[in-house]
């Protein structure tokens, strides 16, 4: 794999983590991070919306007339959006968490890591490049997600994934469970990120 | 070519708004089916929840099919009532039966408007009575199921679920069991008003059809009480004068 194509990839994970450097899409990730459950099916459809519409537009970027371009972007993204949100409602087991999530599916239209990549990636580059950088930027979204949500969980409730992990004696902190818990545990994840990583201090 | 001109934009976007439409109702219409029958077996789950046939967190656990198997093994009969309180049809004891609750709204409004109504009741094998409720939370829609013993009165069970109320205040009428199972014992007192007191310190009497409301969350559990007693006013010419007649026929 050659060195452009690896950075696209790992860029997003780390150094340029949508959410941790970039300050995006934190609306969601305070909403939809109280369960591990929700949290992965709500990881995984923002890499496909955020993979999907960089690729289709990216198909499209040469035909794309440049006046009406964020219209256009607009539409692949809802389009994405709701075939995601439809097919977890068919789901026999996603129905329940789709319920759970309700409108923050139908939300990731509003995240700006999918617009953004688009914009500043996809209608610059070949096809392939672009699903990478989508998905990469998905699963930059994803981990935090994950991990605000590992945290949230295990001290909100006790379990993981619904299985009770804490000893039964142990009182669920309440605090936890309300979004402020959520962007203090962020603040701690920029944190201990810019920490490991030197280059993200400003001088 | 130029692709700033006007025709060529205009014919873009058409085109692609008009395949955009093409998939997204295509998809629609393919997965419709098997999206009904999740909505189907999740209204089941809560009918038969609060009917106290399993365990809700067995029922939230089951497959669709194994619950339309549970519905079907333990409904006993299905009818609906009109404003008289008289049965003015029957919805069958197969699965088909429940496709009247997706028809809640309507009906609330028919109950409000003072107009002609098909209620439905569904009967199950333990002698337990289920009727719906609907009405206006804070955000959203409330409704719920309501199980009532073979007297008619007292409630056996309850579920209620919620299309947008706020997770950790009005949520709780969902999500939090003690809620639900502080109506279990309590009694609908049909012929007299209030039917059922569902506000602050509503207990404290120790009124028989009352129960606190949620602190935190006034508006929801207003919404809530009110859509009980509209909804159990409307069952009144039904329950307050017929005891259950399949009382201990088994």
């Amino acid at each position: 794999m050659d060195k452009k194509l690896k950075e696209t990839i790992l860029n997003p994970i780390l150094k340029g983590n949508p959410i941790t450097v970039l300050i995006l899409g934190i609306c969601s990730s305070l909403a939809v991070t109280v369960q591990l459950k929700g949290a992965l099916v709500m990881a995984i459809s923002v890499i496909i919306v955020t993979g999907m519409s960089s690729l289709i537009c990216s198909l499209l970027r040469n035909s794309i007339p440049n006046r009406v371009r964020i219209i256009v972007q607009l539409v692949v993204v809802a389009m994405m959006v709701i075939l995601v949100d439809q097919i977890l409602k068919a789901g026999e087991g996603t129905y329940a968490i789709d319920k759970q999530l309700s409108v923050y599916i139908g939300l990731i239209i509003t995240n700006c890591i999918v617009m953004g990549r688009i914009e500043a990636f996809a209608l610059g580059n070949k096809p392939i490049p672009s699903l990478l950088d989508g998905l990469a930027n998905g699963v930059g979204y994803g981990l935090i997600l994950i991990i605000v949500a590992f945290f949230r969980e295990l001290l909100g409730s006790g379990t993981l994934f619904g299985l009770q992990v804490l000893p039964a004696g142990y009182i669920p902190n309440n605090l936890v469970i309300l979004p402020p818990f959520a962007l203090i545990l962020l603040g701690c994840i920029i944190w201990a990120h810019r920490a490991y990583d030197k280059d993200l201090q400003e001088k | 070519m130029n692709t700033n001109s006007n025709a060529y934009t205009v014919i873009y976007t058409t085109l692609v708004v008009v395949v955009v439409a093409a998939v997204l109702a295509f998809t629609a219409m393919q997965l419709k089916p098997s999206q009904q029958a999740n909505a189907k077996a999740e209204t089941l789950r809560q009918m038969m929840s609060a009917a106290q046939i399993k365990p809700t967190d067995e029922l939230y656990a089951a497959k669709n099919a194994q619950i339309l198997q549970i519905y079907a093994d333990n409904i006993r009969e299905a009818y609906t009532i009109g404003a008289d309180g008289q049965k003015n049809g029957t919805l069958g004891t197969d699965k088909a039966g429940i496709e009247l609750v997706d028809n809640l709204k309507p009906q609330d409004k028919a109950i409000k408007a003072g107009g002609e109504v098909t209620l439905p009741v569904y009967v199950f094998q333990n002698g337990f009575s289920v009727i719906p409720i609907y009405g206006a939370g804070l955000w959203g829609p409330v409704w719920g199921y309501v199980a009532f013993q073979p007297d008619g009165r007292t409630i056996a069970g309850t579920y209620f679920d919620h299309e947008s109320e706020t997770p950790g205040l009005g949520a709780k009428i969902k999500d939090e069991a003690w809620f639900r199972e502080k109506f279990v014992g309590k009694t609908v007192a049909f012929g007299s008003e209030p039917l059922f007191n569902l506000a602050k310190n509503a207990e404290a009497g120790g009124a028989t059809n009352a129960v606190d409301a949620i602190t935190g969350a006034t508006m929801t559990s207003k919404g809530l009480g009110e859509a009980l007693n509209v909804w159990f006013k409307a069952y009144e010419k039904h329950f307050g004068k017929t005891v259950n007649p399949n009382e201990e026929e088994e």
